[in-house]
């Protein structure tokens, strides 16, 4: 019985060997490209809006929440009072693409998507500043435009024309 | 006998007199009651309803029931309950309904995390708004450079129409509209009146007044570097916390310090900090005209220092160790030292020095009769601040001036020219204005009064009560630390030596003699026989231009030092932060892994004075004296070193007494017909604050003030060093025979405030 045991024991484990036989699961990168998860944590980068724009507004809540402290940025104002970050820089030599920045982005600015890696012969060259980072492209959210939720006037929008907004109050009225 | 309530379970202590929220913040248990409309300075409203407790009655009859804490009086063996459920559901829900309206803008508004209502929204635990409709909107308005306004973010708390109206007692901010529809702002657009707008940056709980300088370069509060400062911009010395960031100065906040400033700052304290990043400031040393190195400068001022023909002159604008190290350099090397620009500054920095122990703001605030001579809001606004906090508790307050200042429109006025002052002053111990009050004080602007008014006003202080207390005021940090090495006769001794061409080279730190100083006619006079002048400074100024050799220096913010107040408070500041460049290539060859973001910071700011000083001392082979000196000195007038962080240390008695013996001031008759001569000044002009461009934006046109009567459209006025030609600004407030203009012009004029002058007068075509 129990020789009988064990040549079937011995016998199963070759056929999840043989069974394998065939298939690929092998990918040969990077001559081939990879099949990435969707919610892969690649290189952050900055997105725009849908109507083109930068979403970044500087708040600074990312490089607040970097566990490495590899994000810094310094806040510019448009003429028309938008914010917008003058200068964004990240040091992907200290980056751990851990995605909590992308957590507390509350304008989904900045995300990570795909691409992991990259190298470089110096250090200081993976200190990557706004015009590398700023891509021309909404990532993975199309549709989300902060500026229109938020109740600032802009430019193009005045107040009360946000959405679920209310016409502006006028102050000078005393009907009850 | 301790008094004490309890809030669950726990006691708190309190004064009787306090309400429950108040000593439970006192007692750092805020965060079981939350709260908006409260605050310690404005007091009490109950307008939010957000403070709920729940008491327990003593007795068994009536049932426990929901109150404010904030209009809830503390008295002892109180029972008051937060942690039950009725009592979060009444947080949780005036929390929701304060938000209903708040429009998503955290991560656009500058108030973000320093925000009372993102702290309180999270205390609470309100995280899920259940409104679903369209949110109410405002348009804002435009509230000039120093306030943003953002309206739909307002939770409608009054601060801030209770801190305008009421403690700062401006007039032209309030609350507009009905019902739902409330708002705070002006009549109509234009910059905020007051010299205390920018306090609504820090009484509003949320983004609607936020800081404009601030926002133009803005960055999140938990990046600045902060530390404990006291502002450089007059002789209050009110305690500030700068903010900076990767190397640059962002902001300035009052820091609470009850004696001083309690919780507000005047604009100028708030929005001059700009001179720090100044494009105009001298950052490198500049040698004729051309920059240099460090050691080149010094080796050329160490030469000059060795010919043995070198005056010193300090300045009220340095800190007392700076001044000190500089007055210990002269004396080792038996040279003229002199720590103000003129005879005339110089006894009126004596007289003030001679004045008894001055009262403290938070004694003004509580004095019950007070006098105020000359505009007190231009020169030291957070003094005039505190004499509206009399105000509002019945103080009779009586103003001396020769302008109808706003001050002064608020109590009894009494229109006088500058001269005729000094008598009145003399006269003030049986005036009816002082007569029945429990404390007496009185608060002069010590340059409109002049030193022999400052002497009337010391023998006035005798004959009145012992209680009674006099305070003057320049617009000078230092004026009280810089003068007390200064002998008799210092000012006078030291161009007596440049006229008699004993000495052909003046090492100056922080003084404008060719500029705007007191007394620079004469010197612009005594220029020509200067063989050089070496000036140690932060900002540009006349002097900085012509002078042979510039030294840069730290600014405040920068270095330590010592301030020495009006009332002899000696009070310490420290470095905040440090210049510094972005050196981005230098992690390579670095430690391999880069420090920080983006790459090493590489520290580029220039040396504070004693850096120099000391150094200037070892190339003279002096260092040991010098050092033994300055430490013997810095000993004498403060045996104890003050703690950034506390209250200061005031002068001692013995100290102030030498200057009581000081010479009486010379007076000067001044007949009616003649044109006399006052000081023009507004709340943001002083030598730092006037490169700093958001607030000079504000200031008042350049001109000779006069009364309208006067038809003409320009004058010239005649003075012993130079004519002076400015257009006439007619000004109903002014009394009639009196021309006020700024300080630059008594120096192109080389007159002083009281003094006559000849007038041409240009009419109309």
């Amino acid at each position: 019985m129990r020789v009988w045991r064990n040549i079937s024991e011995l016998g199963a484990g070759l056929w999840t060997t043989l069974r394998q036989l065939g298939r690929t699961s092998t990918v040969s990168y990077p001559e081939e490209p990879l099949n990435l998860p969707p919610r892969w944590r690649g290189r952050p980068v900055l997105t725009r809006d849908p109507d083109g724009d930068e979403r970044c507004v500087a708040c600074q809540l990312c490089s607040a929440v970097c566990p490495t402290r590899c994000i810094e940025l310094q806040a510019g104002e448009r003429p028309d009072t938008r914010r917008y970050p003058l200068t964004f820089r990240i040091n992907f030599s200290r980056c751990i693409y851990c995605g909590l920045c992308e957590e507390a982005c509350p304008t989904l600015a900045i995300q990570l998507l795909d691409e992991f890696a990259f190298s470089k012969e110096h250090h200081a060259d993976f200190i990557y500043e706004k015009e590398a980072l700023l891509i021309d492209g909404t990532g993975k959210h199309p549709h989300y435009n902060f500026y229109r939720h938020s109740g600032v006037a802009l430019q193009d929008k005045d107040k009360g024309e946000g959405i679920n907004e209310k016409t502006p109050v006028n102050v000078r009225s005393n009907l009850p | 006998m301790k008094h004490v309530f309890f809030l669950d379970g726990q006691e708190i202590p309190f004064i009787p007199g306090q309400n429950v929220l108040e000593a439970a913040i006192a007692a750092g248990k805020n965060q079981q009651i939350p709260y908006f409309c409260f605050h310690p300075a404005l007091g009490s409203l109950g307008a939010c309803r957000q403070c709920a407790v729940k008491m327990y009655a003593h007795d068994s009859k009536h049932p426990p029931r929901i109150t404010m804490a904030c209009l809830l009086p503390a008295s002892d063996g109180l029972q008051l309950v937060t942690l039950e459920d009725d009592v979060h559901t009444e947080h949780r829900e005036i929390i929701e309904l304060l938000m209903t309206n708040h429009p998503l803008d955290c991560p656009v508004c500058d108030e973000g995390g320093q925000c009372h209502l993102q702290d309180m929204t999270v205390q609470t635990g309100h995280s899920v708004r259940h409104y679903s409709g369209p949110k109410r909107t405002y348009r804002n308005q435009d509230l000039g450079p120093l306030v943003y306004q953002e309206m739909n973010r307002c939770i409608t708390c009054y601060r801030c129409v209770r801190f305008y109206q009421d403690a700062a007692q401006g007039e032209d901010f309030g609350v507009f509209g009905s019902r739902n529809r409330v708002s705070f702002g002006r009549l109509e657009d234009g910059p905020l009146e007051s010299p205390f707008s920018g306090n609504l940056v820090e009484v509003c709980p949320t983004g609607v007044f936020t800081d404009k300088v601030f926002r133009h370069d803005y960055v999140r509060v938990w990046d600045l570097q902060q530390g404990p400062s006291v502002c450089p911009h007059c002789a209050v010395g009110c305690n500030t916390t700068p903010g900076a960031r990767l190397g640059t100065l962002r902001r300035i906040r009052n820091r609470i310090r009850p004696e001083i400033n309690g919780h507000f700052l005047c604009d100028r304290g708030r929005y001059a900090f700009p001179y720090v990043t100044a494009n105009s400031r001298p950052l490198q040393p500049r040698l004729m005209g051309e920059t240099t190195r460090q050691d080149a400068v010094l080796r050329q001022l160490a030469s000059r220092l060795e010919e043995g023909r070198s005056g010193f002159l300090g300045s009220p604008r340095e800190d007392l160790q700076s001044n000190l190290g500089l007055f210990a350099l002269a004396d080792c090397l038996h040279a003229p030292f002199a720590a103000v620009t003129s005879s005339w500054a110089e006894a009126l920095a004596q007289q003030c020095l001679a004045l008894p122990q001055a009262p403290s703001l938070q004694e003004v605030a509580a004095a019950d009769r007070i006098v105020v001579i000359g505009d007190l809001d231009s020169i030291a606004p957070m003094a005039g601040f505190a004499v509206r906090q009399a105000l509002r508790q019945g103080a009779r307050l009586t103003v001396l001036a020769s302008s109808r200042t706003e001050l002064a429109q608020k109590g009894d006025y009494r229109p006088l020219r500058p001269s005729a002052l000094r008598d009145q002053v003399a006269q003030l111990a049986d005036d009816p204005c002082l007569q029945g009050g429990r404390f007496p004080v009185l608060l002069a602007t010590a340059e409109t009064l002049g030193p022999s008014g400052l002497y009337a006003l010391r023998k006035t202080l005798e004959k009145l009560p012992a209680n009674a207390r006099a305070g003057a005021f320049v617009n000078r940090p230092n004026l009280f630390g810089a003068a007390y090495f200064a002998a008799d006769g210092h000012t006078e001794r030291l161009q007596q030596a440049l006229r008699q061409r004993k000495i052909n080279h003046l090492l100056c730190l922080g003084a404008d003699p060719l500029g705007e100083d007191w007394g620079a006619g004469t010197w612009r006079t005594l220029a020509p026989g200067l063989d050089g002048l070496t000036l140690l400074d932060m900002v540009d100024s006349e002097t900085a231009r012509s002078a042979e050799a510039l030294i840069p220096v730290a600014a405040f913010p920068e270095r330590a030092g010592l301030f020495v107040n009006y009332e002899g408070r000696i009070q310490a500041f420290s470095p905040v932060y440090r210049r510094e460049a972005l050196v981005l290539h230098s992690a390579v060859q670095g430690s391999g892994f880069p420090e920080a973001a983006g790459g090493l910071k590489h520290p580029i700011g220039p040396p504070p004075p004693l850096f120099w000083l000391g150094r200037l001392a070892e190339m003279l082979h002096l260092h040991e004296a010098w050092q033994k000196r300055l430490d013997f000195y810095l000993h004498f007038l403060c045996p104890e070193r003050p703690d950034p962080e506390g209250p200061g240390v005031l002068l001692p008695d013995t100290i102030r007494a030498r200057f009581e013996i000081a010479a009486v001031p010379a007076t000067r008759t001044v007949t009616p017909e003649q044109w006399e001569l006052d000081i023009f000044r507004w709340y943001g002009g002083e030598t730092l604050a006037d490169t700093a461009d958001e607030l000079h934006s504000l200031a008042p046109a350049r001109g000779l003030r006069v009364h309208p009567d006067v038809q003409a459209v320009a004058a010239t006025l005649h003075g012993p060093c130079g004519d002076l030609q400015l257009p006439v600004i007619a000004c109903a407030e002014m009394v009639q025979g009196v021309i006020a203009i700024d300080q630059e012009g008594f120096a192109e004029l080389g007159l002083y405030p009281g003094d006559p002058v000849e007038v041409s007068w240009e009419q109309r075509q």
